[in-house]
């Protein structure tokens, strides 16, 4: 592992440059540091921020689960119904924000004069436009609170 | 109660009944116990002279392969004289059961009695206490009846060998039962809860700060309410309000009221939002999005 | 007029009817009619106590047991006979069918002539054993009459039986010594609970064939108190079977004759009150219980002081109270019916097998009835569940008593809410959070406009 580091040390300045100009492929001996750092400066590059916000509400879904995972494991299921609702809330809202997300952001914007025109065309090339997806989110988003509250007695 | 009557009975006879050793009274004279162990010699084992119509001190040990001889001569006052009830009575002085074994007696009043282990009841064999061995010799007529302790016997048993026991079926309180319940669900200490709890709502906060340092911001709203007014207050009212339906429900209200209220609020939201969200791709596809 | 006729008619006959709880037809059975008069004082208390005495010989051609297929008697009482048996109507098995209905048989060996092998056969599908020989007496030379039985030591002098056990009611106790000559003794089966005996044997005594010339016994069945004199069986259906070994006993003459035990005093005998204490018990004049009412229902509480009589279906976990209402019959009315000290009435809460058994303590007392009751939380477990006493002991007539009912599991709104219970608010507030987070995702994403944060992803390049 450290030689292999030491060999790759010099690359990543030449890839963050070569961001600036699009994606580009990584060598076949990178190391799993670099994957993750270029995986990273990857999507940093190629979201757009609507879509970034979104997924900072999805950790925050995911981190709401793991602290009620977290306890589960920790203090025992007791009221196990509480315990499901609970956390099947937190996992059903991130599967349904998945999916918003996988219905806006299916087009890849590139650089920022061509969003909003990159956002035009995604609009119409999938078969749903956003806010429609966006009223189905709400429709199931509404409909799995529902039954949450109501098993959580 | 029976066994208590009989009891009274056998000792005040056996008081009457011993000093008198008058003329016609029945007793007994050359009398020896001896026990004999299986696969030991002749001479072996324990062998006591019992003096005339009285009883040993010692008790007498009977183990699980030894056979009790017990030796006599039946009298009528002093003359050796056949008796028509010549028995050798065990009795357990704690549950006042009884057993009585006849002597083999001949005409000139000697008897004899062998007595196995094997041969004696299965209750005798838990007793905790040595057996009164008595000694009945008595006949028609009216001379006065012996009967008076001859010696303690103590069964003896292998320890490492069950005794076994009966048990006759019979009418009786049982024992209690009381239902063991399972028992009730505990809480985690509060301590605990109240600080996942914290860490649970401190989310909410870190979602806030992360959206404002990526840029989130509510820049449109005066935008949205400008060129749509009604249907952008009408959907986020009624989201709100089918949030705060189900958050009575949860507090207070029932199935059945609930469901009306979602209903109506269900479709103001539906009509408003189709509205509200054609403004949004409005903006959208104006390139301000 | 016919009305108050009828009416002073019927209460004459209840008058009469009075004594024991099942009937008075009772049916004597005496080989020789010469021997009646010997008895007369034992008839003459019978009729004093209301029962119609009917006598009939073995041999009669008219003697039946039953009529038009059902009991032609309440009771039947067999004196021995001397020939080789009783008859055609009196086949054991025809004694036997009379007991299936209820009726109660008394009967009565002497060890004057041998038993006849249809009695013994009787006995023996009773579990009561004879000795082989069916012609044994039983002796003791410590506890006889001496001034009757100076020679043959052939009449027992025994103490008035107490209690059978520590946890038994005492039906035949009582002070003075019971005469009891030329018995036939008997012994009980190991195997049946139904089998109790009322009088036995001094530890002393033993039995013999008086007709085998032997000057000394060598070879004795059985000896001391397991030889029972008297003894009493009480069938499924409480009917009442009682194997008296001497018949002798219920003369005139040892009614009332005084006795003397070696080296004791001399005394009157109380065969008369014992024989009354007898057939009082075998004709159920004493030892019948009844049950009155059976209640159960919820323990009433500070907000539900009212509660629904024998409800029909129960939570888990309810308090419940169960009680039951128990008389006794005591030779012409019911009483309230005591537990002996020792024992205990028993309520069991079942399915297949009892969860709860549990003693009933006497809560209150009518003028003939005590009101057992008990209170017990019923289990965490639902499912048909009976309330069940069931009290069978030695001479007490048998109470069987299954009341079933529904023990359900908790309704949806029984539960406690969710907020109660401490270890849930992680989870509630989890719940809560992930929709406020989403109402507030709906805001942003409906109204963030992205204008600064392009600048900031430029400037960021």
């Amino acid at each position: 592992m450290p030689t292999k580091r030491a060999g790759a040390s010099p690359a990543p300045p030449s890839i963050t440059k070569s961001l600036s100009s699009g994606p580009k492929t990584l060598p076949p001996n990178a190391s799993v540091f670099d994957i993750a750092h270029y995986v990273w400066q990857q999507y940093l590059a190629t979201t757009s921020e609507r879509t970034m916000l979104l997924d900072v509400f999805m950790v925050f879904l995911v981190l709401v689960g793991a602290i009620q995972f977290a306890y589960c494991v920790l203090a025992g299921n007791f009221p196990f119904n509480a315990f499901l609702s609970g956390f099947s809330a937190a996992v059903g809202q991130f599967v349904l924000t998945a999916s918003l997300r996988m219905q806006t952001s299916n087009g890849v914007p590139k650089e920022g004069t061509k969003v909003a025109k990159s956002k035009d065309e995604s609009g119409q090339v999938g078969s749903v436009s956003h806010e429609r997806a966006f009223a189905d989110y709400i429709f199931g988003s509404l409909i799995l609170h529902f039954f949450c509250i109501n098993f959580i007695n | 109660m029976q066994l208590w009557h009989s009891l009274l009975q056998l000792g005040l006879l056996a008081s009457t009944a011993v000093p008198t050793v008058a003329a016609s009274a029945w007793g007994f004279t050359d009398a020896t116990v001896s026990v004999h162990s299986k696969g030991s010699g002749v001479g072996a084992g324990l062998k006591e002279k019992i003096p005339d119509n009285k009883g040993l001190s010692q008790p007498i040990d009977l183990g699980d392969a030894d056979t009790l001889k017990l030796t006599l001569t039946s009298q009528e006052g002093s003359t050796a004289k056949r008796a028509h009830q010549v028995f050798l009575l065990l009795q357990d002085p704690e549950t006042g059961l009884d057993i009585s074994y006849p002597f083999n007696v001949k005409d000139n009043g000697k008897a004899r009695v062998e007595l196995a282990q094997k041969d004696l009841p299965v209750q005798f064999l838990s007793a905790s206490e040595p057996l009164d061995a008595r000694l009945l010799i008595g006949s028609f007529g009216s001379s006065k009846a012996y009967n008076g302790v001859a010696f303690q016997l103590s069964v003896t048993h292998d320890p490492n060998v069950p005794v076994p026991t009966v048990e006759a079926p019979k009418y009786g309180k049982l024992p209690e039962i009381h239902h063991i319940f399972k028992s009730d669900p505990q809480s985690p200490p509060v301590v605990v809860t109240l600080a996942f709890v914290g860490m649970v709502l401190a989310t909410l906060p870190f979602l806030a700060v992360a959206w404002l340092f990526l840029g989130a911001n509510v820049s449109h709203l005066p935008a949205a309410f400008k060129s749509s007014p009604v249907p952008h207050t009408i959907f986020l009212g009624s989201l709100f309000s089918i949030e705060g339906i189900f958050f009575q429900y949860y507090t207070s209200w029932t199935l059945f009221q609930v469901l009306p209220a979602v209903a109506v609020a269900g479709t103001v939201a539906f009509v408003s939002g189709s509205r509200a969200l054609g403004e949004v791709q409005g903006r959208r596809l104006a390139g301000q999005r | 007029m016919r009305w108050s006729l009828s009416f002073f008619l019927f209460g004459f006959l209840a008058a009469v009817h009075a004594l024991s709880s099942s009937g008075n037809r009772l049916l004597v059975v005496l080989e020789d009619a010469s021997e009646k008069d010997s008895f007369s004082m034992f008839w003459s208390d019978l009729e004093a106590r209301g029962y119609n005495l009917d006598f009939q010989s073995p041999k009669s051609d008219q003697l039946s047991l039953f009529e038009l297929g059902d009991r032609a008697y309440d009771h039947l009482l067999v004196l021995p006979p001397r020939s080789k048996g009783l008859g055609p109507a009196l086949s054991p098995k025809n004694i036997i069918d009379f007991m299936d209905k209820d009726g109660n048989v008394l009967l009565a060996l002497s060890g004057k002539s041998t038993t006849p092998s249809a009695i013994s056969s009787l006995l023996l599908e009773l579990d009561f054993h004879l000795s082989s020989d069916r012609s044994s007496i039983a002796v003791d030379h410590f506890n006889y009459d001496t001034i009757s039985a100076t020679e043959k030591h052939d009449v027992l002098l025994l103490q008035r039986p107490g209690q059978l056990r520590k946890d038994t009611k005492s039906f035949f106790g009582g002070e003075g010594v019971l005469a009891f000559p030329r018995t036939e003794p008997h012994t009980l089966g190991n195997e049946s609970p139904l089998m109790a005996p009322i009088l036995r044997a001094p530890a002393t005594a033993y039995s013999y064939n008086p007709k085998e010339g032997s000057f000394s016994v060598e070879d004795v069945g059985v000896t001391g108190t397991q030889m029972a004199l008297v003894s009493a069986m009480q069938a499924r259906n409480s009917a009442r079977f009682t194997l008296l070994g001497s018949v002798d006993s219920l003369r005139d003459e040892w009614f009332s004759a005084t006795v003397q035990a070696p080296g004791g005093k001399k005394t009157e005998t109380a065969n008369r009150e014992f024989a009354q204490q007898l057939t009082a018990w075998t004709f159920k004049e004493t030892g019948v219980l009844k049950v009155g009412t059976i209640e159960h229902h919820l323990a009433p509480t500070a907000e539900a002081p009212d509660v629904e009589l024998n409800p029909a279906i129960y939570r888990i976990k309810n308090e419940t109270v169960f009680s039951i209402e128990v008389s006794e019959y005591a030779h012409d009315r019911f009483i309230p019916f005591e537990v002996p000290s020792d024992d205990a009435l028993q309520l069991e809460f079942t399915m297949l097998s009892p969860f709860h058994r549990l003693d009933l303590q006497p809560t209150s007392r009518t003028e003939n009835s005590t009101i057992y009751s008990t209170q017990f939380t019923t289990p965490d477990q639902h499912g048909i569940f009976s309330f069940r006493v069931n009290y069978k002991r030695p001479f007490l007539t048998n109470l069987e008593e299954k009341h079933e009912v529904t023990v359900r599991h908790f309704a949806h709104d029984e539960y406690p809410r969710s907020w109660k219970i401490s270890g849930g608010w992680v989870w509630i507030a989890g719940l809560w959070s992930v929709i406020g987070g989403f109402l507030a995702f709906v805001i942003m994403w409906l109204y963030s406009a992205p204008a600064p944060a392009a600048s900031k992803t430029k400037k960021s390049q």
